[in-house]
């Protein structure tokens, strides 16, 4: 840790990076801060460093999982899916702005003892679709950050070490750096070469092979390999994800065949999704075993439709800052970043020149499972059929 | 889980805002007071809401917003907040009090922080409330911040404790205690009618204060109904008997008898100077900057909205505490209020005598020395209060 990067000083650089790297807030344009009841501290600095950056308005919507563990456990069957009017108006509301969504669950596995078919059931669908244009339309200059809290810490390390925490979360947004808005610039562009790299190299499919694993996935010759570096279509540069160590794009859904084994534990909607092992045939997952969890993926993929297919691949090595710090954060944003992983559901708009190809998957939600490790082979299948190794022991193997 | 916690989340719930099966809910906690916001999530849920919104603020956003954002911002209302006060029409709404950090913008521009005042929301709102469109409640929720004010420690357990006093939770059935204490203040009210002054008349050191009465506006109290017949009691506690006066005729001084907070900030040794109705001098030890932004920059907020009695019956009074909370505070003594007259105690279309404004606050003037007569129309004045006992039969 550098000296003096502590306390109030290290929250209010840390939202700093977060406002004017990641979601790369414009002066004059509004800002919508999503933060959970427990991140407050995060979402004040936030919200002081958005005003500094000259947002006209800083709007914050606290979420709660107690509220929605309430909402499920004992709402009616309509409120699972209920988008209220004034919720839709704010989603509707972001287009043209800036959005910053917080995340660092203090108590991941609260749902657990709800039913998961009802957990899975539970998403707002009138919601979740204008997300999904806004996606398509590239209108949000977004981004997720972590937001350490002592229910988190108590998750990671079985003690609630905030600082062990900030310590491992600062590394990880490089805010140990000296100049760290100049160490994100270097890390984003060789996150695109490697990309560039691979979207040359132009596969017809990603082949996946280690320990309970075999899984072939198509790819889409329109769909390229990017970075969580993105463009607006109004021109805002933004870096959706913070941290971020991926390249990935958007499989071919009608395309992947095989078994897949999740190698990390995935916290999911409040409950903890463990062992998770999927079943593939022509782009559908037939087959969900899991050793906890098992009835909440079962359930998303039987009432969401396109839940069952694919939506996104994605490569890590063992470059990445967060694998680097031997850390198991139950946190998609951190763990999806250590390590190679996939997503049922959406397909992302991200990796398209134009509109999406008809082979992207259009689904209401997006489900990152990690799936690397040192055992896992990932090899890009040509058009010839001949296999270049990508990964092996969690090192790059492409030359570029 | 903490059983007192969920029994007064049951009893506002029940009694308070009275929700009905299949009406949505609408809270409004600080994020503070999560712990009671997810109680009230529960017993709404209970009681059969068919969704709870749950809209989470925060003073320290509140004063990121004032401090460093533009000037257009203070007074910006979002389109989404539009749709959000109107979804609450039909429908029941619980907000809570007790402010963590009561002095939070004590060091901003009392000119900025009193002109940041969401004007179209609080429009909406008077409509909502004219119509009787909402059954809702303000109760207050204990957090450490608010102990810390109130006893210079931040001793939660007791601060519950006179709480669940004033909230008459230490009876053997809470529901019943209050259905008699708002009979007995329903009787009270149901003498304020009848007796049909046409002026209130204050007096007390620093006090001298005639306000003319709205024939036009009823006394109410405690309990009131929605338009469809949702009873529903608005603030738990209360114990205030109170009318919306004749906003033209106010003559004299006032001298606020606690200090109160106001936008995160502390108005202490507040008073104020009436002609023909308006305020035309404001001072105070501290505040007095906020409260002459409000009238200076919010339409008719130098006008009086609201008159109120209280007395040394009040549970919130025997606590002899001082809350730093409005909703705590106007229930120990008498208050009455600058801004908006309430519009759900109009017998008629509203008139010039009754006052709209974006705003409403309630200041308190009562103690043992207030003295309020009723003047009435032939100019004979009864006693109404004196050494804070009721002297009317």
């Amino acid at each position: 840790m550098a000296a003096g990067l502590n306390g109030d000083d290290r929250l209010e650089r840390y939202a700093e990076l977060a406002v004017r790297v990641g979601a790369n807030v414009q002066p004059g344009q509004q800002v919508f801060v999503h933060p959970m009841v427990e991140h407050a501290d995060l979402g004040r600095a936030l919200v002081r460093q958005a005003y500094e950056a000259g947002a006209e308005y800083v709007h914050v919507l606290y979420r709660d999982d107690h509220n929605r563990h309430a909402m499920i456990g004992l709402g009616p069957d309509s409120a699972l899916t209920y988008s209220p009017e004034w919720a839709k108006e704010l989603m509707l509301s972001e287009a043209g702005n800036a959005s910053i969504g917080t995340t660092g669950r203090p108590e991941p596995e609260l749902l657990a003892d709800l039913d998961g078919e009802r957990v899975g059931r539970a998403i707002q669908l009138e919601l979740a679709e204008i997300s999904q244009q806004q996606h398509r339309d590239n209108s949000v200059n977004w981004c997720g950050v972590g937001a350490p809290n002592e229910g988190w810490a108590t998750q990671v390390f079985g003690e609630p070490d905030v600082e062990r925490l900030w310590e491992k979360v600062a590394f990880c947004m490089r805010l140990d750096e000296p100049d760290p808005v100049e160490a994100w610039r270097e890390h984003m562009a060789r996150l695109d070469t490697r990309a560039a790299a691979l979207t040359e190299l132009a596969p017809d499919a990603l082949h996946y092979r280690g320990p309970g694993i075999d899984l072939t996935v198509g790819l889409l010759p329109s769909a390229r390999w990017g970075s969580a570096r993105f463009r607006t279509s109004g021109g805002i540069d933004y870096v959706a994800n913070m941290p971020t160590e991926e390249i990935f794009t958007t499989p071919d859904s009608r395309r992947a065949d095989g078994t897949i084994r999740s190698s990390l534990p995935l916290v999911l909607n409040g409950q903890i999704i463990r062992g998770l092992e999927l079943s593939f045939e022509d782009g559908r997952i037939v087959g969900v075993e899991a050793e906890t969890g098992a009835d909440l993926v079962r359930s998303q993929l039987a009432t969401i439709e396109n839940a069952d297919r694919l939506g996104e691949l994605a490569l890590v090595t063992n470059e990445s800052r967060v694998g680097q710090s031997e850390t198991l954060f139950f946190d998609t944003l951190f763990d999806e970043n250590a390590t190679c992983h996939i997503a049922y559901g959406m397909g992302l708009p991200y990796a398209f020149e134009g509109e999406p190809d008809e082979g992207s998957n259009v689904c209401k939600i997006h489900v990152d499972f990690m799936v690397g490790g040192p055992d896992l082979e990932v090899d890009a299948v040509l058009a010839d059929g001949s296999e270049v190794p990508l990964i092996r022991n969690e090192t790059w193997q492409l030359v570029a | 889980m903490d059983e007192r916690l969920e029994r007064y989340a049951e009893l506002v719930v029940r009694v308070g805002a009275n929700v009905q099966p299949g009406q949505e809910v609408f809270l409004f906690p600080a994020v503070e007071h999560r712990d009671l916001a997810r109680a009230l999530t529960r017993q709404a849920y209970r009681a059969g809401a068919s969704y709870v919104n749950v809209i989470y603020r925060d003073g320290h956003t509140r004063k990121a917003m004032i401090e460093l954002g533009p000037d257009a911002a203070l007074t910006y209302a979002p389109e989404w907040q539009k749709v959000l006060a109107t979804s609450t029409g039909g429908n029941a709404l619980i907000a809570t009090t007790g402010d963590p950090e009561p002095e939070l913008l004590a060091d901003l521009d009392g000119e900025r922080v009193g002109r940041a005042v969401q004007q179209e929301l609080v429009q909406i709102q008077m409509q909502l409330m004219g119509e009787g469109a909402v059954n809702w409640c303000g109760i207050g929720a204990p957090s450490e911040g608010w102990a810390r004010q109130v006893f210079g420690e931040p001793d939660v357990e007791q601060l519950w404790e006179k709480i669940a006093f004033c909230m008459r939770l230490d009876e053997p059935d809470p529901v019943a205690a209050w259905q008699e204490h708002l009979a007995r203040l329903g009787e009270r009210t149901e003498r304020m009618n009848t007796l049909d002054a046409d002026a209130l008349r204050y007096r007390a050191p620093g006090t001298d204060l005639i306000v003319g009465l709205n024939p036009s506006v009823h006394w109410a109290s405690g309990a009131g109904d929605t338009a469809t017949g949702i009873r529903y009691v608005a603030n738990m506690p209360t114990e205030e008997v109170f009318t919306s006066p004749d906003a033209r005729r106010t003559e004299g001084t006032v001298r606020a008898t606690q200090p109160f907070p106001l936008f995160g900030q502390i108005v202490r040794g507040l008073e104020l100077t009436f002609e023909a109705g308006r305020a035309v001098r404001v001072e105070a030890e501290t505040g007095a900057e906020l409260v002459r932004s409000h009238f200076a920059t919010i339409e008719n907020a130098d006008r009086l909205g609201e008159v109120a009695l209280v007395t040394g019956e009040s549970r919130v009074g025997q606590t002899g505490l001082l809350f730093y909370d409005v909703l705590y505070d106007e229930n120990s003594t008498c208050h009455i209020a600058y801004g908006t007259g309430l519009p759900f105690l109009l017998d008629a279309e509203p008139d010039d005598a009754f006052n709209i404004a974006n705003m409403h606050v309630d200041f308190m003037v009562g103690g043992p020395e207030l003295e309020v007569d009723a003047v009435l129309a032939d100019g004979t004045e009864v006693p109404l209060i004196r050494n804070e006992e009721w002297q009317l039969d």
